[in-house]
């Protein structure tokens, strides 16, 4: 799709340093450690936090996989928002908080959520992050990497991507990071020895505004194969609320006009 | 009771029979009050037109407001089941029975309520077909409330994201049902001219002798005698 941004992540140059994680946190003012609320707590392993959480909007996946042409391997994915061509967050957001920005970014306004958390839970990759104040009365904001918009619609890339020591992590015309993502799944079978090695995210939903460089299938990195936008979102806005609504009219000028009738053709002194 | 017409020295007397306990006229009022708030508080993350009304501090606010409301339209068949719990059965006994006289009920009802054709309604016990229709129509929207509602509530990020969408579709699906249901229900109790009494035995409790006789002729007249009536007139009007 032509005009539209994109994060090239390249899973074979990441070392999970985690650099991207503290740089997001740091351009966005995410709290890293939250005494009482939120602490960093060693669960023994290396992938710390073990979720994206409302104050971590990309994280580093570890995830162990063996295979026969390499063997044990450590796979890292940058998780994050996809930035998805067809976003089925945007479209059940019933206050406009999450929204189809420029170059394809799916922006997200925090003043205008309300908390209802639908994009939470229709999001096919479970992205958004509810941040729930109070689950009795259902208080709560939803949060996720919105691609830095404030630096990338001014000139700038994205804080985890300046950060990238490894220059696992470019950004750019969606277009020039797909073409840059299959030369180097070329290199990595020809070359490298990863037979695995795949472009995830150019055709899944629309085309995702994060383009995968991967050297196992993208299941092994916890990936859904073949991501689907819910139908039963479909089924709901575009065929349930419309219907309900028109339900409604239909009922209310059926009333109006069936009492206008009756006024005429009821006699009231027959009315017991 | 005798009410004196005015200017003159005649009475008439109506004699009143009772129709619901105090407790149901109660309960009836407290679901009423918690039902429109809710769905006008549902309503605006139902329709895309009300954005602006769903959005920052307005809608966090309208989302815990339907919570409250929930809170005490869920507490009203509890209440019910505790306080009168044959009362609840004998009801929901009634709402499930129906006959052939329902049918026909159902083709008269147009004529009758828009044209003011009495002759082709049917018999009817305590309850008509449309009473019984909405309130089975409520019975089961108020459970499939409950189950979508405290699910969406309580358990969004605990149960799987797909069956949290069922639930949101649900939860919508019956609120199109029992809103148009509603709706019609309020049309003919509130504003329909022939139906004044309905209004008055939620009010009062009670219906008059002639209105039992003329609308629930089977609760009057017990179900065998009235239905005998029913195939009297007929015959004769066949003739």
């Amino acid at each position: 799709m032509a005009d539209r941004y994109a994060m090239y992540i390249d899973a074979s140059k990441c070392m999970a340093c985690r650099g991207c994680q503290i740089a997001c946190k740091q351009w966005n003012d995410n709290a890293g450690f939250i005494p009482g609320v939120r602490e960093t707590k060693n669960v023994g392993t290396y992938e710390n936090p073990l979720s994206l959480d409302p104050e971590t909007w990309t994280r580093i996946r570890f995830t162990e996989y063996e295979s026969a042409s390499r063997g044990l391997q450590w796979l890292f994915l940058k998780e994050g928002c996809m930035h998805c061509g067809e976003a089925v967050c945007v479209d059940v957001c019933p206050t406009g908080a999450l929204k189809y920005g420029p170059k394809g970014i799916i922006t997200y306004e925090r003043e205008l959520c309300n908390g209802c958390g639908y994009c939470s839970q229709f999001c096919p990759f479970g992205i958004p992050q509810l941040d729930v104040a109070s689950p009795l009365t259902g208080e709560a904001k939803s949060s996720k990497c919105f691609f830095c918009q404030d630096r990338t619609t001014n000139g700038l890339i994205p804080a985890c991507v300046k950060t990238c020591p490894a220059k696992a992590l470019d950004w750019g015309d969606r277009d020039a990071m797909v073409a840059k993502a299959n030369q180097r799944v070329g290199v990595l079978k020809t070359q490298l020895g990863f037979p695995e090695a795949n472009v995830y995210g150019e055709t899944q939903l629309g085309g995702l505004g994060r383009i995968y460089v991967l050297t196992a299938p993208a299941e092994a990195y916890g990936l859904p194969k073949d991501p689907k936008y819910p139908a039963i979102s479909t089924l709901w806005q575009k065929v349930l609320q419309p219907v309900g609504q028109v339900a409604f009219g239909a009922t209310v000028v059926g009333a109006i006009a069936a009492f206008l009738i009756a006024r005429r053709n009821v006699v009231m002194e027959e009315v017991e | 009771m005798s009410v004196r017409l005015r200017g003159t020295d005649s009475t008439i007397r109506i004699q009143w029979i009772p129709k619901y306990t105090s407790l149901e006229r109660l309960l009836h009022w407290v679901h009423t009050f918690t039902f429109v708030p809710l769905a006008l508080t549902g309503f605006v993350l139902f329709a895309p037109w009300l954005q602006p009304v769903a959005q920052s501090e307005a809608g966090i606010h309208i989302r815990t407001l339907h919570r409250v409301f929930a809170v005490f339209f869920g507490g009203v068949p509890i209440v019910y089941t505790i306080l009168q719990p044959r009362r609840m059965i004998m009801n929901l006994r009634e709402f499930l029975s129906f006959s052939r006289y329902d049918v026909l009920w159902l083709k008269g009802a147009i004529p009758y309520y828009v044209l003011g054709r009495h002759e082709d309604m049917p018999p009817q016990p305590r309850f008509n077909t449309g009473e019984r229709l909405t309130a089975l129509v409520m019975v089961l929207g108020t459970i499939t409330f409950g189950i979508t509602g405290l699910s969406m509530w309580f358990l969004k990020g605990i149960m799987s994201p797909v069956l949290f969408q069922l639930m949101v579709f649900f939860h919508d699906l019956m609120f199109i049902v029992t809103f148009a249901m509603f709706l019609v229900h309020f049309y003919l109790a509130v504003v329909h001219p022939m139906m004044w009494q309905s209004l008055v035995s939620m009010r009062y409790g009670v219906v008059s002798e002639s209105y039992a006789r003329e609308h629930h002729a089977m609760w009057y007249y017990g179900e065998q005698r009235a239905q005998e009536m029913w195939e009297q007139r007929h015959a004769e009007g066949a003739h």
